[in-house]
């Protein structure tokens, strides 16, 4: 399988270890919200080959009184001297139900990525946004629109916080110990896909979300 | 790092906390964390025996025993009946448009997800005092992001240093077309850290490969309840030496 050599598409990254304290007093490794899980995949303390563009970090949905809003960030925590991850073959998927179960998707929107022409050029492609006919797609780094909806995908700052030095600290005492201006996500950046929905293009007023990644051909 | 000053702060620190009410302790904490070093929050060991010695007891016939049932099942103050099970199986972000957007329901940037969680799963957030937002409140973590939210779209914040970004533009973009089906899962995520807190390595790929009508059949809840009873284990006593409520049954 061809993978891709792009700047903007790095293997790899430091090996992070982010958890609750709780973990670490049980001796497991440091991860939380979701970045380097599963470690087997995605974790280079782990594994000599992880899928670091499939490595979800987080997901964030909200609505305000126009849109429902989703954040999902991936391929982080990342230096802030590294490139975004553009990985034309992984497949993100945006699963949301609007059943009273909210077990199966009844509305996926996939996203992929693609290289263009010029050296940096990258651009994402979204299908299955309700409300939007067709495909919404367009280069990264821009904001784009179609039939009220706004996509961007791009690198930004990492939104979580998280004490992971206090966890440390946990684990090597034995005591619990917190330092709230402590947030080892400071200086940290993530890959991201910005969505937002009109409020209108939903049928119900209850919707679940959940995010999942997977790699054309198998995983590395 | 300085442990002595830890050490120093450890002392007298304890002393007062054991006899802290949680409301008293989160002042004191949010006290600690304006004498410059920050809120290190530390359950300090117990004071030395002034007695004779005596052979250690061995620990086998009085540990304690944690039930996590109820802690699983108790609801979550103003969700509307939500409990923790209800909020992690399936491990979904449930999105409820007719109520004010805010972890549990739904999750914004600046929610203390991980001091809101630890919250609802460790202590007994409706005993007097105490609220999901108990741990948050003082906070254990820090409070919000390094760099400030957008209030409109894409709301992120930009990114740090000075990396080489994308040109932002372009067109005929190569995307595939395959068929979902020539795709192999690697990751997924709902919620914040459950999966991590309360999946052991040895189901992780099992649990990351499942979905969320498997997890609607209650197949993971076991692992989850084991999970869970370890890290009582380890900081149930911890928790209520602060003076804090715990959700466990103990025995």
């Amino acid at each position: 399988m061809q993978r891709p050599t792009s700047r903007f598409i790095k293997a790899g990254g430091g090996g992070i270890a982010a958890v609750a304290a709780l973990l670490l007093v049980t001796g497991q490794a440091a991860r939380t919200a979701d970045h380097l899980d599963p470690p087997a995949r995605t974790d280079p303390a782990v594994d000599s080959t992880p899928d670091t563009p499939a490595d979800i970090a987080d997901v964030f949905t909200w609505y305000d009184a126009t849109n429902v809003n989703f954040v999902i960030t991936f391929a982080g925590p990342s230096s802030p001297t590294q490139p975004a991850f553009y990985d034309r073959d992984v497949l993100y998927t945006l699963n949301l139900s609007t059943q009273k179960a909210g077990t199966t998707a009844d509305i996926p929107i996939t996203f992929r990525f693609g290289k263009g022409a010029g050296a940096n050029d990258f651009g994402i492609q979204a299908s299955g946004i309700p409300g939007v006919t067709g495909t919404l797609e367009g280069p990264v780094e821009s904001t784009l629109t179609k039939s009220g909806v706004s996509l961007r995908a791009g690198l930004f700052d990492d939104p979580f916080f998280f004490d992971l030095q206090g966890f440390k600290d946990t684990k090597s005492t034995g005591t619990l110990m917190f330092n709230k201006t402590r947030n080892f996500f400071d200086g940290k950046n993530d890959t991201a896909i910005v969505l937002s929905i009109p409020r209108a293009n939903f049928t119900t007023s209850n919707i679940s979300a959940w995010f999942t990644t997977a790699r054309f051909g198998g995983q590395l | 790092m300085n442990t002595n000053r830890f050490s120093a702060l450890r002392r007298p620190l304890g002393r007062a906390m054991f006899a802290a009410t949680p409301l008293a302790l989160a002042m004191m904490l949010a006290a600690c964390g304006d004498q410059g070093a920050g809120s290190i929050v530390v359950v300090p060991a117990p004071a030395p025996s002034t007695s004779a010695p005596t052979p250690t007891p061995s620990t086998t016939g009085t540990a304690v025993k944690y039930d996590v049932l109820p802690c699983f099942n108790q609801v979550i103050p103003g969700t509307g009946g939500q409990t923790p099970l209800s909020v992690i199986i399936p491990d979904t972000l449930k999105l409820d448009l007719t109520k004010a957007s805010g972890f549990p329901n739904g999750r914004t940037l600046t929610d203390p997800v991980v001091d809101v969680t630890l919250a609802v799963l460790f202590l007994d957030v409706n005993a007097g005092g105490q609220s999901p937002k108990t741990l948050a409140n003082i906070p254990l973590d820090p409070p919000g992001n390094d760099r400030p939210f957008s209030l409109t779209f894409p709301y992120l914040a930009p990114p740090q240093g000075t990396p080489a970004v994308a040109s932002g533009v372009g067109s005929n973009f190569d995307f595939r077309s395959d068929a979902d089906s020539a795709y192999v899962n690697v990751d997924r995520m709902g919620n914040p850290a459950v999966a991590t807190a309360l999946i052991s390595s040895s189901m992780k790929a099992a649990y990351n490969d499942a979905n969320p009508t498997v997890d609607a059949t209650q197949k993971f809840v076991p692992e989850e309840a084991s999970e869970l009873t370890k890290l009582f284990d380890e900081i149930g006593d911890d928790l209520t030496g602060l003076g804090l409520k715990i959700c466990a049954k103990t025995s």
